[in-house]
């Protein structure tokens, strides 16, 4: 027998202590440096999605460049609706300062689909307090108008009632 | 908990210091970039954000959604998609329709998350009907998080300031958040691979600036505000009669977000 | 039911949006299957070294080769499903300690550790014998396999069986946490009526035992069948008493988590119900409960309780085998993806469908539990299985 009776004991429990080394070492290099900060986790992280980029950049950002409508739509009946929900987002329209690119209008069928998504009363789910609802066609029948009418040709979609006031007005009904 | 808070302390005392040295310039307003657009000329929504220092140690935010103003115009799930990009079929916040029978049966539905909104009554049903409304869903930032509790790599976290956010960076993947949220409003993101969730805006509270489902809300049914602030609409309510729920407490997971109006089906 | 009460539950179906899709898909059926079968033929390989169970000996070293087989693929459904496995070292660098999951990556290597020693103590002195008849490639690797020391003296031998023995017996409750916690990584799971019991952990293990055992009889009786070697009864036999025991215990548990689920008439029961009714009805009663477990109870009540012809219990050996590891697979098949179809909205179902030719579809499946068995074939070149008048080590 040329080796010790324990000579492979040995051996081995030095490559498990050098194994459980590396390991140790390896733990601490590529732990993330900000990790265990404030806690379980990667402290940076926190800062990396506080600077997540905004998409929508909310009404006022709207009105800079587009005085008109929003001068009705601020003043109207519309004012609590957000312009990125009929339009897009801001970021999709503007980026340092700079257009690139073009923001969808609505027009007629669309404008109807989305003027229901709020106010078709065939939805009974919806508050009649918080919101004013009508029934497609009979609003059109009782208004005596065409029943293929879209709902702009009406109402002006920035302040609903603006002009049908305003007409109303001049014909000495209000 | 103890040890954190120490921590976040001696941040924001240097952190104070070097603004008193001068050693970080200029206003504390641009301490958080906004990325791209530029905020300065955007008013702030929520009023002592901007202008102070963010003491993550003292922060505390309540989401309050309220069902009677609810009127199911999805607005709130459009603006969410566009303010994340998120990838179809998977939402970070949704609309639920509920309808009630006399016989106390509950249906409801969801149609894309409500994304496209309710355009139609739910023509599947011929029994009369005796309540119906919409539920509005998203992150309820539980305060002892089960998705936390079980990310095996500290992925997902509760900052200390009480946002339940993932760390797009660490994340396997494994999606066992997924299972461990009781109100399922996680998923695992098609493009990035890692898991993702309302983070109720982080981002965009930082700035002082609502939540984007909060900004386009037409009808006030999503609130969110400072705790701290006595003035703040959440305060308010939070401290008045009302009555405020929340989802599934006995799963013990503590959530911020409280329902005004939320009927006892609402799971 | 009544039919009535059917067009309410189909009109009722309410899904989370995010709900309809199942995230835990075949890969994390196999995952705690393969575990299983890790954890079970390593308990077969302890009843003979820690227990004395003698009439085992002839298997109890190939058990130990099967389970560092199938250990050696444990990882690779885990790998494929993840969204991100280049990162799979954060489990080992950053692991919570309030994640059940977590432990994954240290029990897992320790356990790996301590089942490759195990084995290289046991074979020493065979690889000692081995060494001095081979040369070149072969000749290295033995002798790295065995440190470099072919002392096969009696108080080397000595030596090691003291450690083959602290091994063997600290692996009892190293496989027993490493499936146990398989389990509680469902039974963890609050969210989940399905999963969420502390019964949970104890009916993985039961069931590791039992697809454990079965796969060892099975390769067995296979191995030795085209070996033309002869096949030891008396082992197969105490194999089959020891595998009625273990899955008597695990198929009572199975029916006792869902019967009291049922008796308690829990807030959650509805769903549970609806779905082993529903969705799982062909994968839970007729598949994991009537077809693979009621017939090799009976199979195994015949061959353990009266004497049966050699040719016999070998031809309904090899039966009960294979209904007992598809029985653990329906199982696994019937928590993983059954717990995942009921919505967290308590109010409807999901549905899953597995394709053959997706990432992580039933081909991949396949591959990867081909895997396990061309590892033991290589393993089995280094490590002989059986050897003629072999020592007792």
């Amino acid at each position: 027998m040329h080796t010790p009776h324990n000579a492979h004991v040995k051996r081995l429990l030095a490559a498990l202590i050098i194994l459980f080394v590396i390991g140790f070492f390896a733990k601490q290099a590529f732990q993330p440096k900000s990790f265990g900060k404030y806690g379980h986790y990667r402290a940076d992280a926190i800062m990396e999605e506080a600077n997540r980029p905004m998409r929508l950049m909310t009404n006022p950002s709207c009105v800079k460049c587009h005085p008109y409508e929003a001068g009705h739509q601020m003043t109207g009946l519309h004012k609590t609706i957000s312009c990125e929900f009929c339009h897009g987002a801001y970021a999709d329209h503007i980026k340092d300062g700079k257009k690139i690119g073009t923001l969808p209008v609505k027009r007629n069928a669309e404008i109807t689909t989305l003027c229901l998504r709020c106010h078709n009363r065939a939805i009974e789910a919806r508050p009649k307090q918080v919101i004013k609802t009508v029934v497609m066609p009979d609003h059109l029948r009782a208004q005596k108008v065409d029943e293929k009418h879209s709902c702009n040709q009406c109402h002006y979609v920035h302040a609903p009632l603006k002009y049908i006031n305003h007409s109303k007005k001049i014909m000495g009904l209000i | 908990m103890k040890n954190s808070t120490k921590i976040l302390d001696e941040d924001r005392r240097s952190f104070i210091k070097k603004v008193l040295k001068g050693t970080i310039a200029g206003s504390l307003l641009l301490v958080i970039p906004a990325g791209g657009n530029a905020l300065e000329d955007i008013p702030a929504q929520i009023p002592g954000i901007r202008d102070k220092e963010w003491d993550m140690s003292k922060k505390r935010f309540a989401f309050i959604v309220d069902i009677t103003r609810c009127i199911g115009c999805g607005s709130c799930c459009v603006a969410d998609k566009r303010e994340y990009n998120v990838p179809d079929h998977n939402y970070r916040t949704w609309v639920e329709r509920y309808l009630k029978d006399f016989d106390d049966n509950i249906y409801v539905d969801c149609p894309n998350g409500g994304l496209d909104g309710y355009q139609k009554p739910r023509e599947d049903l011929d029994v009369p009907i005796r309540d119906t409304f919409f539920v509005p869903k998203l992150c309820n930032m539980c305060k002892d998080a089960p998705c936390t509790q079980v990310c095996p790599v500290g992925a997902t976290f509760t900052t200390p300031d009480g946002f339940v956010i993932v760390d797009s960076k660490r994340c396997v993947g494994c999606g066992y958040c997924i299972q461990a949220c009781p109100y399922s409003v996680r998923f695992l993101n098609p493009v990035t691979k890692t898991a993702e969730k309302c983070t109720w805006c982080y981002h965009r509270v930082r700035k002082g600036m609502l939540p984007a489902c909060v900004n386009v809300c037409p009808t006030g049914a999503r609130k969110f505000g400072d705790l701290n602030d006595k003035e703040s609409e959440v305060s308010k309510i939070l401290s008045g009669p009302g009555v405020i729920t929340v989802l599934k407490k006995e799963m013990g997971t503590d959530p911020s977000l409280y329902y005004i109006g939320a009927r006892r089906e609402v799971i | 039911m009544s039919a009535a009460h059917d067009t309410v539950a189909s009109l009722a179906n309410y899904v989370f949006p995010n709900d309809l899709h199942v995230h835990w898909s075949l890969m994390i059926v196999l995952y705690p299957y393969i575990t299983g079968i890790v954890a079970g033929a390593f308990i077969v390989s302890s009843l003979y070294h820690v227990f004395g169970v003698k009439q085992l000996k002839p298997i109890a070293r190939f058990s130990l080769l099967f389970a560092l087989a199938f250990l050696a693929c444990a990882t690779f459904p885990l790998l494929n499903h993840l969204g991100h496995p280049e990162r799979n070292m954060n489990m080992m660098l950053t692991p919570s300690p309030t994640s059940a999951m977590a432990g994954f990556g240290y029990i897992y290597s320790l356990y790996g550790m301590l089942l490759i020693l195990e084995i290289l103590f046991i074979y020493r002195p065979t690889m000692v014998a081995l060494k001095a008849k081979s040369s070149g490639f072969m000749r290295g690797l033995y002798t790295i396999l065995t440190f470099g020391s072919d002392n096969v003296g009696p108080k080397s031998l000595a030596l090691d069986h003291k450690i083959i023995s602290f091994l063997a017996a600290i692996g009892i409750p190293m496989a027993c946490v490493l499936h146990g916690y398989v389990g509680f990584i469902f039974g963890g799971i609050k969210a989940n009526p399905l999963w969420s019991t502390p019964l949970m952990p104890v009916i993985f293990l039961l069931s590791a035992c039992v697809s454990g055992i079965s796969g060892i009889i099975l390769a067995y009786i296979i191995i030795k069948t085209f070996k033309k070697e002869p096949i030891d009864f008396e082992c197969v036999q105490t194999c089959l008493n020891y595998l009625a025991g273990f899955f008597i215990i695990d198929f009572v548990f199975e029916m006792l988590e869902i019967f009291s689920h049922g008796y308690l008439r829990t807030e959650h029961w509805h769903m549970v119900d609806g779905l082993l009714w529903g969705n799982l009805y062909n994968t839970f009663w007729v598949g994991q409960v009537y077809m693979f477990s009621v017939i090799p109870m009976f199979l195994l009540g015949w061959v353990c309780l009266t004497r049966v012809h050699d040719q016999v219990l070998k031809v309904v050996a090899s039966v009960i085998s294979v209904l007992l590891l598809l029985q653990v697979i329906f199982m696994r098949w019937n928590v993983v993806i059954g717990g995942q179809l009921m919505s967290k909205s308590g109010r409807g179902y999901t549905d899953f469908i597995p394709q053959w030719f997706e990432k992580e579809g039933i081909l991949v499946a396949l591959i990867i539990m081909i895997c396990p068995l061309i590892i033991l074939y290589i393993l089995s070149k280094i490590f002989p299985f059986w050897l003629e008048g072999e020592k007792t080590a």
